[in-house]
Parts: C-alpha cells; structure tokens; sequence
C-alpha cells in the first residue's frame, strides 16, 4: 500500500504548493512565467540528453525478434510488416506501434483456471485501455492550442468540433475528457485489483497515473464546475508561446494547480518511464529492417588483425623448412 | 467464434446502441421544441403579465463573476424560463431580473462587438446565435 499512498501524497503536496504560494504568497509570476519556462527547458534539455545518450549507442546487427516468415525464397510467403525486408517497413512497423500499440495486442494473460491448470488467453483490455488513455490525452493536448495560438488552424478547429458533437452541457461537453478519466480509472485499478499485478507495480507506475488524473480532474472542474476567467489565461499562454516574459491579469488558484502539475509532468518526462515517448522510435527490435540473411553486416568493432597466409609464412622459413626436411609447395 | 471475434461483436454492439441513443436524443431534442410551441403550459406562462422588471442601470452580479460564470447563468435561465416556466431571477441583493438574453443586452447590446471580442480571442465558439439575434446583427 506504500506504492500506492507515498505517489497519491506526493501529487496533493504538489498541487497544494502553487494552491498557497498564488492565494498566501502573491508568487503569480514564478508559476506563471518562470517555473513554466524552467520545466520546458528541462524537458528540451532533458530529452535531448536521454536521445542522444541512446543514438550514440552503437547497434551493430540488426535484432530479428519478429513474429513472421522472413524474406526468403520467391516461393515462401512473406509477412512484409512483421518482418520488414526494408526500411520503409520498418517505419510503417514502428508507426504502427506508435498509433496503434500493435505489440500491446499481443498481450496475453495467464490464469489459474479451476484448480491447477494454468490457462494462457488473450487479453486485450490493457490494449483496448492503453490506446483509450494515449489518444484521448493526445487530443486533449491538442484542442489546447486554442489558447496559445491567435487564431486556430483549420485541422484543430475541426477536431475539437467532433470531440464535442454531442452537445451537450455549457460548455460543450468533449467526449474525451469522460474518456481520458474512465481510461485512468481503469489503468489505475488494472494495477490494483489483481495481486501480480500489485506485486509489479512500483510508486513510479502510479505516480504518473496520479498526476495525469490531478491535471485532468483540475482541467474538467475549471471547464464545467468551478470556472475560470479564460480571458488572462489566454493571455498569458500566447505570452508563453511567444517567450514573452510580461506579467499575466489575476487568475483563479485553480489554473495555476493545473498549470504547476503540467510543469511538473514536463519536467518529469526525461527522467521517468515516460521517456517512452521519444525512446520507442529507438527500439531496435521495432526501427531495423530485417535483412541479416540479405546482407551482409560486418562487425564494427572487428580489431585491424594483420593476417598471414601460408604463401607468406614459407616464404620467409622455405630455406629452414628444406633444410629440416619439411616439404614445401613453392620449390 | 474466437475471443477476439468475440471482442469486436461486443464494441460493434455498443457503438451500434451509442449512435442509436445519440439519435433518439437529438430526434427527441426536436420533438419538444414543436410540442412546446404549440399548446405547452410553458409557452403559455413565458409572456407572464407584469414579469419582472428589467433594471438595466446594473449587472446582476459583479464583473468578476459574469466573466467566468455567465455561461452558466445563461444555459442555467434557458433551462427555468424555457423547460420551468420559472422567468424571474432574484440576485443576493433582493433585486428582480427577467430571465431573457433581452436582460443582458439591455446593456451589453449597445456594444456589437461585446460578446465576439472576447469570443474571438478566446477561440471559443458558443451555439447562442444559432438561435437567438447577436448584438451584431441588431440593427442598432
Ligand atoms: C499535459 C498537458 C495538459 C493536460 C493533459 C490538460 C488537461 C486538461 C483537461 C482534461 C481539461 C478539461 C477540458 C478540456 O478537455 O479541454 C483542461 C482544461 C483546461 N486547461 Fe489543461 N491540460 C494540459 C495543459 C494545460 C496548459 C499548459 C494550460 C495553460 C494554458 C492549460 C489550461 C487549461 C484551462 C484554462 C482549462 C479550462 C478550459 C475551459 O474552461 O474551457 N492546460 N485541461
């Protein structure tokens, strides 16, 4: 349970902090300017630290763990996307990845089933949730460039337009925001209801489940309950996209909870399993085309050896070698 | 049938009675508005003789509050005037306002640009004028 307690903590202390320094302390401008401007700075350099650290890394032979029949003879059937021959393949396989969790649905699940017999099935709720929690938050980060951008592009326009089709509620209520909270309640409880489960997961898994259900139930309660002025928030966004520095109009303690954990988030991405986002273009078992039989792959790290042929070594001893009575080729 | 044939039955399944109810809500949206115009006590009561006076010297709640909450109020008055027949709003003043957009742009009206300026800026677009005269098409 102090997997569970020590994260959930951690996150009403932080909400609490830009809570009291906004209402007790007048700290508008730290967290509105420069604890944002910081956590973008630790994320940029952040990131950049972790990707480079791991392009550096030499990967000499390509991973060949796939599930398909690889390129081979012009009569065997090929499985171009499990096991991509080239590099183009290789992208659609990450992108699939990357989109549509394609490895997650794979998952299976193993139980006990009546007594002693363990069961293998499939099991596609993580999937199903997965994909749920990712695109709805992805979707929600980007209906918000309507406060940091004067004037929305067309594609946005049209997006937040099908998220709130229903119609309902004032505002308009977005079918991701149920979405994003019904996934995080679900990943949530898929840690704690099953005991394996428990066993495994450790306070990092919950934390970020904690902090993006915080910033969630922050950003729904200022939308549809408690309301903020949007006017100085706006105003203070496209102040932040244009790295402009002036201090914002008074805003409700509620926005700037929201805004500090989402400083929190960015600044805790590189450091934390969230990494993922930028380390899953990097999976060599996902990004190398499968070729080792194509191609040859010559190990870089291979030392100069100087060789000799025999030709060279009766060369120099062909004299000694005739005397001793050894036979040689070349007479 | 396979699990995961199974799987997709049931998300077919759901997505064939979400976009059914989806439909029955819009379809019965309409089907009340004809009722109401017709022969509703509601339509009846909505020109109550002596409705409340509209002082349109003051808002009816300070300015702090209108700029994050008049959203609210608004869909909140739509809600009593048109479904309650409920028209007049008394504020923590004990002053009498008539439930009507016609309340607020007794004042705001004067300005064509008041409820876009912000709206614009704000990229918000509200469904009001689907409806209702904007200040902007008042012909002033
Ligand atoms: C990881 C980043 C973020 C997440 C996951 C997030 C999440 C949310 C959610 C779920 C809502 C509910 C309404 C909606 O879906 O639009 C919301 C509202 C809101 N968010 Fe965020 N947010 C993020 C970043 C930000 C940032 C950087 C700002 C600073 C400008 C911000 C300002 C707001 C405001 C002002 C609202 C209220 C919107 C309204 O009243 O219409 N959010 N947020």
């Amino acid at each position: 349970m102090k997997k569970v307690l020590k994260p959930l903590i951690a996150v009403i202390v932080l909400a609490l902090i830009p809570w009291l320094g906004v209402t007790y302390g007048k700290l508008d401008y730290v967290f509105a300017i420069i604890i944002p401007y910081a956590a973008g700075v630790i994320l940029a350099l952040g990131m950049l630290f972790r990707l480079v650290d791991w392009l550096r890394r030499p990967v000499p032979f390509n991973i060949p763990t796939t599930c398909g029949q690889e390129k081979s003879l012009d009569w065997v059937k090929t499985n171009t996307l499990e096991c991509p021959s080239n590099p183009f393949m290789a992208a659609l396989r990450v992108l699939s990845e990357v989109f549509l969790f394609r490895s997650l649905f794979r998952n299976t699940k193993a139980e006990m089933a009546g007594g002693p017999k363990l069961v293998y099935g499939s099991h596609k709720w993580l999937w199903l949730g997965g994909l749920a929690f990712h695109w709805s938050m992805l979707i929600i980060v980007i209906r918000h460039a309507r406060f940091f951008l004067a004037t929305l592009p067309v594609p946005i326009e049209l997006l937040d337009t099908a998220d709130r089709f229903l119609d309902v509620t004032v505002p308009a209520f977005y079918i991701t925001d149920a979405v994003a909270l019904a996934a995080i309640t679900f990943l949530v409880l898929r840690r704690l209801s099953d005991a394996k489960m428990r066993i495994l997961s450790l306070s990092t898994d919950y934390f970020p489940l904690f902090l993006f259900g915080a910033i969630a139930i922050v950003g729904i309660s200022m939308r549809y309950v408690t309301k903020v002025n949007i006017m100085p928030v706006k105003a203070l966004a496209m102040t932040l996209a244009s790295f402009g520095f002036s201090e914002p109009e008074p805003i409700g303690a509620l926005f700037y909870v929201h805004l500090f954990l989402v400083c929190v988030l960015l600044a805790y991405i590189p450091f934390s399993k969230l990494v993922h986002m930028g380390g899953i273009f990097l999976s060599p078992t996902r990004n190398l085309p499968n070729n080792s039989r194509a191609k040859w792959h010559k190990n870089p790290w291979n030392p100069d050896i100087k060789f000799r042929t025999y030709a060279e070594y009766e060369d120099e001893f062909r004299e000694k070698m005739k005397k001793a009575g050894i036979p040689v080729e070349k007479q | 049938m396979n699990k995961f044939s199974k799987f997709l039955v049931a998300l077919a399944a759901g997505l064939a009675v979400f976009v059914a109810a989806w439909f029955f809500m819009q379809a019965g949206h309409y089907g009340s508005v004809s009722a109401h115009a017709e022969n509703s006590p509601v339509a009846a009561a909505a020109p109550a003789p002596g409705g409340a006076p509209i002082d349109s010297s003051k808002c009816i709640l300070p300015t702090e509050y209108m700029r994050a909450h008049h959203m609210q109020v608004l869909n909140k008055w739509r809600h009593d005037s048109v479904r309650e027949g409920n028209r007049t709003y008394v504020n923590p003043q004990g002053e009498h306002f008539d439930k009507s957009l016609n309340t607020c742009l007794g004042c705001h009206g004067s300005n064509p640009m008041f409820c876009f300026m912000c709206h614009e800026f704000a990229n918000v677009k509200p469904t009001c004028w689907d409806c209702h005269l904007s200040p902007m098409e008042v012909p002033q």
